[in-house]
């Protein structure tokens, strides 16, 4: 059962060997920019953004779509980018965390998980971030119930959540949450 | 000048904006160019020979670079612990024979994943499978397969010991004759993985006389001293550099062998080699936390003070010693500290069974023997007829009393959380509320809703001597009056670097943004405890406190020199030293700076600061004996639990907690807060849904659909108030107790407590499911009827 040799998921991707599956060049716009990449038809969304484009921010951990580390907007909408293949994504938006601040200032989301001390080690920050950013979007004034439905697939094991939907709370400006942070 | 400026409030984690903007660098960020990909050949097998080994087929594929066995290794051991009594006992490869599912046997580096993953196809094994244990009391019985038939027999007749703590004063037997009320439980847990959501990632690179190591890591000390130990070189020629790290809980302390292997291939090859442990195999061959039975035995007054109590706890240890040895010495200290036993036996046995090695997790015991002494607790309460928040203050330790161990409590003790805790969810008034009458249709609950409320305390020892023992810091002056600060501390997410820098603001009186840090690299930091004893905003803030104080005494004095007055009659403040009488009189510290540069020879301000726990205390408390002091710092707790239980599923959740704690002095109140709301959750998720499952020693669910972690569904409630009982003075050394790990342990006993408080069952083991819930209900039923029938009124 453990031998990982034969298990075809614990090769976790990541690869750049030649083989008999045919390469194809795709078009993503990754936080505004495009980038033309090429792509074999296993690569998923989280590898192409981490080791081809180089944006690192977005985080790599269960490798089968569990944790939601790796969420990123694909044309608005949040996604698990180790479960979605990049070719899927030809021609598509993309946005990663990078793409959450402009220049030096950070969005609302950002502001507020600081604002409320929801960020401990950091690595589920950046997908946390985007789940909460695209249901902001789609609803900017979430209820509580809203907010665990956006985020149920987002796992943390440092903060308890209660500090990251007080966040989200406070980013949508409903009013009744304050900083607890200086 | 009491008025304090950054220590005591609750500033923005220093590291916050690189981590909400993805430019925070974790070591799978770090890409070096030119990379290889490893790959670990695990054991298929729980105990088997390995007869031979041929790697020449995955050798020869196109791709591969190198393929390492134990006979590429210097064969040096490695341990958890290492001390004469018991010696490092792990090779980094399998020589010979394997002795649990996953175990490491052979490492492969290759130009990417796939080429690395067919190569250890390619390498071939020819076993003789041996028989396995893996029930720790099976494997205790003579005639059990022996897993380490060289290691030196424990002078006991049980088979697989892999360690003991045996420690006792008073007398026990007398104890119990002279008690009113006696009672024999036996409790056990489950094993729980520590879920880290980073994977392990080694990155190493050779670079001619000098290895360059990123790795997951809970202090990078340890790291190199165990990395250099079995590549037999210096710590020079060793350097763990710095990384963020996803979450730890204990699971990154140890030397893994894929740190080893990432770093022999790179020496190997002549470039960097990359090792990434997928999530199935962190589920089904890294270590996990330690499963303990614990077998008690409690003799008490009528009026419920304890007189004697018998402990015996058993360790599901794995393979090999790990931290074992070291959970059964802990948990005797579990037992002993929140509440006065005038006579106490305790024995603890590791045992070796054919599981994966074990690691500390987040509380090192603590949640296991407290969950067991404070259920047993409320039971003795009830039979007695005693309230749980009585019994618990007839029994709490007062501040300044002395430990067996040698220990004193201090300003801290159990009495002042119990009272306050009782007060602040007013406990009495709820307890037993809805077993007397179930509330059904109350607060909007539906019928079979039952409401509990539980209590449990807990102490934690915080910033024990192990190696390194002790940690340096040092303050540099920047000639604008600016600080960096150079500090071995990991921030593994607890906000070290926060708290180092407030601590750093306050006593050099400059702005938070005007520290900057440099952590946890060992060439250009100095030596730090690491972030797991639980001491680091004691140990290592105290260390930054004394540097910066350092770098204050020698601003006042070249500011004296030049101003032409004594020192005593200077302050500091917002860059500027000022006389304390004449704000006129003054100089800005890039002023006194560049005097000191000009008058000193060159002194641009530098501050160097030490601390160490325990300064007279020669050495480590002895795992042997039992002898020796932990800390001058126990910080006490209770924490109160309501939850809901359905009577129709017999699924429970907690729905509020409260925990009373007392940290000393909360340099960073909101850091404090965030450790208790993690513990909170980490506490549900032991007591109501995680469990590693294995079968014959290979995981049955290795993966986090199949292994159930709170996600945000599951938080609950989390109330705190600190008793505080510390202060923080400039200048001053202060004291700051354990924060990090040791409210997971009261809140786990106060579900256990609140579930029954709910429903009337009583759980002797860990998760509380709602299968084991409804087995209880059933019985209560049946039992029920069988007193209605014989005519008997129930108890």
């Amino acid at each position: 059962m453990l031998d990982v040799s034969k298990h075809p998921k614990a090769a976790g991707g990541n690869t750049a060997v030649r083989t008999a599956a045919r390469t194809r060049l795709i078009s993503l716009c990754v936080n505004g920019q495009w980038h033309e990449v090429a792509v074999k038809p296993r690569n998923m969304l989280v590898e192409v953004i981490r080791d081809t484009i180089g944006l690192t921010g977005t985080k790599a951990s269960c490798e089968s779509g569990t944790c939601g580390a790796c969420t990123v907007l694909v044309e608005g909408r949040s996604v698990l980018g180790c479960i979605t293949l990049a070719v899927e994504c030809d021609g598509k938006q993309i946005q990663t965390v990078e793409g959450l601040a402009e220049g030096e200032k950070l969005s609302t989301i950002q502001e507020a998980f600081l604002d409320q001390g929801a960020v401990q080690c950091g690595f589920c920050t950046p997908g946390m971030l985007m789940s909460a950013t695209a249901l902001l979007q789609r609803n900017p004034k979430p209820t509580r119930q809203d907010i665990n439905k956006a985020l149920e697939g987002n796992l943390c094991r440092c903060t308890g959540y209660n500090s990251i939907v007080d966040a989200v709370l406070q980013a949508s400006g409903q009013g009744g949450i304050k900083p607890v942070m200086k | 000048m009491s008025e304090l400026n950054y220590v005591g409030k609750s500033f923005k984690r220093k590291d916050g904006p690189d981590k909400v903007t993805g430019k925070a660098v974790y070591t799978q960020d770090v890409k070096l160019p030119n990379t290889l990909i490893g790959r670990m050949l695990r054991s298929p097998h729980a105990h088997a020979r390995i007869l031979r080994i041929d790697t020449s087929r995955a050798r020869a594929l196109p791709g591969v670079k190198a393929v390492i066995t134990v006979e590429d290794t210097k064969g040096i051991k490695h341990g958890f612990v290492e001390t004469p009594r018991y010696p490092a006992d792990q090779e980094v490869l399998a020589r010979g024979k394997v002795v649990h599912v996953g175990e490491e046997i052979a490492a492969v580096a290759a130009i990417d994943q796939i080429t690395a993953q067919k190569a250890l196809g390619l390498i071939d094994i020819e076993w003789e499978i041996l028989p396995a244990v893996f029930d720790p009391e099976e494997a205790m019985k003579p005639g059990a397969p022996e897993i380490h038939p060289s290691h030196p027999k424990a002078p006991r007749e049980y088979s697989n010991i892999g360690g003991t703590t045996e420690t006792e004063w008073g007398d026990v037997e007398k104890g119990f004759a002279e008690s009113d009320y006696v009672r024999e439980d036996r409790f056990e847990c489950q094993l729980r993985t520590h879920g880290y959501l980073e994977p392990h990632v080694t990155l190493a690179h050779w670079e001619s006389d000098k290895l360059n190591v990123w790795t997951s890591s809970m202090g990078v000390f340890v790291k190199r001293a165990k990395l250099a130990k079995v590549l037999d070189l210096p710590y020079s020629s060793v350097r763990i550099h710095k990384a963020y790290v996803g979450g730890t809980f204990g699971g990154k302390i140890d030397l893994y062998s894929h740190e080893y292997c990432a770093s022999r291939l790179s020496m190997i090859t002549g470039r960097p080699v990359q090792i990434t442990a997928s999530r199935e195999e962190i589920f089904s061959a890294f270590r996990h936390a330690q499963p303990l039975l614990l077998e008690i035995k409690t003799g008490v007054k009528k009026d419920g003070t304890i007189v004697a109590q018998r402990i015996r706890a058993i360790n599901n240890a794995g393979a090999f010693r790990g931290s074992g040895v070291v959970v059964i010495f802990l948990a005797w200290g579990f037992t002993m500290i929140p509440y006065r036993i005038p006579n106490l036996k305790y024995e603890g046995f590791s045992v070796y069974t054919n599981h994966t090695v074990r690691a500390p997790q987040r509380g090192h015991g603590a949640p296991k023997v407290r969950f067991a002494i404070e259920s047993q607790m409320d039971m003795i309460a009830e039979a007695l007829g005693i309230d749980p928040i009585t019994i618990r203050m007839r029994n709490a330790r007062e501040p300044g009393e002395q430990l067996p161990n040698g220990d004193n409590t201090h300003r801290g003790g159990l009495a002042a959380c119990v009272s306050l805790a009782a007060e602040k969810s007013d406990f009495l008034a709820k307890v037993g509320r809805d077993r007397t009458s179930p509330a059904a249709g109350k607060d909007g609950r539906s019928g079979s809703i039952r409401r509990g409320i539980g209590i449990g305390a807990s102490a934690y020892m915080g910033g024990t001597l192990i190696y390194p023992n002790g940690s340096a810091v040092i303050v540099k002056m920047n000639d604008d009056g600016s600080v960096v600060v150079l500090t071995g501390a990991i921030d593994i997410g607890q906000g070290s670097e926060t708290v180092i820098c407030q601590i750093v603001a306050e006593e050099l009186s400059v702005g938070m943004d005007d520290v900057k840090i440099i952590s946890s690299d060992t060439d250009t930091t100095p030596q730090d405890i690491g972030a797991w004893i639980s001491g680091m905003t004691y140990v290592t803030g105290n260390a930054a406190r004394q540097a910066a104080g350092n770098a204050r005494e020698k601003l006042l004095q070249v500011a004296a020199e030049k101003m032409g007055m004594p020192a005593e009659n200077l302050v500091l403040k917002d860059k500027v030293v000022y006389h304390r009488l004449n704000p006129e009189l003054k100089m800005t510290y890039r002023e006194v700076i560049a005097a000191s540069v000009a008058t000193r020879r060159g002194d641009t301000i530098i501050g160097e600061g030490f601390w160490r726990t325990m300064r007279d205390e020669p050495a480590h408390p002895s795992l042997a004996t039992t002898k020796g002091r932990w800390t001058e710092n126990y910080a006490f707790s209770a924490q109160v639990a309501e939850v809901e239980v359905d009577i129709e599923t017999g699924e429970a959740r907690l729905v509020k907690a409260l925990t009373v704690h007392d940290c000393g002095f909360p340099i960073n109140p909101q850091l404090v807060k965030g450790q208790i709301d993690g513990q909170i959750s980490m506490a549900l998720g032991h007591a109501f849904m995680e469990e590693v499952l294995t079968k014959d020693g290979y995981t049955l669910n290795p993966n986090w659909l199949d292994y159930r972690m709170p996600t945000i569904h599951n938080m609950a409630i989390s109330e705190d108030a600190d008793v505080i009982t510390e202060q923080y003075r400039v200048g001053q050394p202060y004291r700051t107790k354990e924060v990090g790990e040791g409210l997971i342990s009261g809140i786990l006993a106060a579900m256990g407590n609140a579930v029954y408080d709910a429903t009337g069952v009583r759980l002797h083991s860990t998760p509380f499911s709602a299968e084991k819930i409804l087995a209880g209900l059933k019985a209560l039923e049946f039992e029920a009827k069988k007193t209605r029938k014989s005519g008997k009124a129930p108890a």
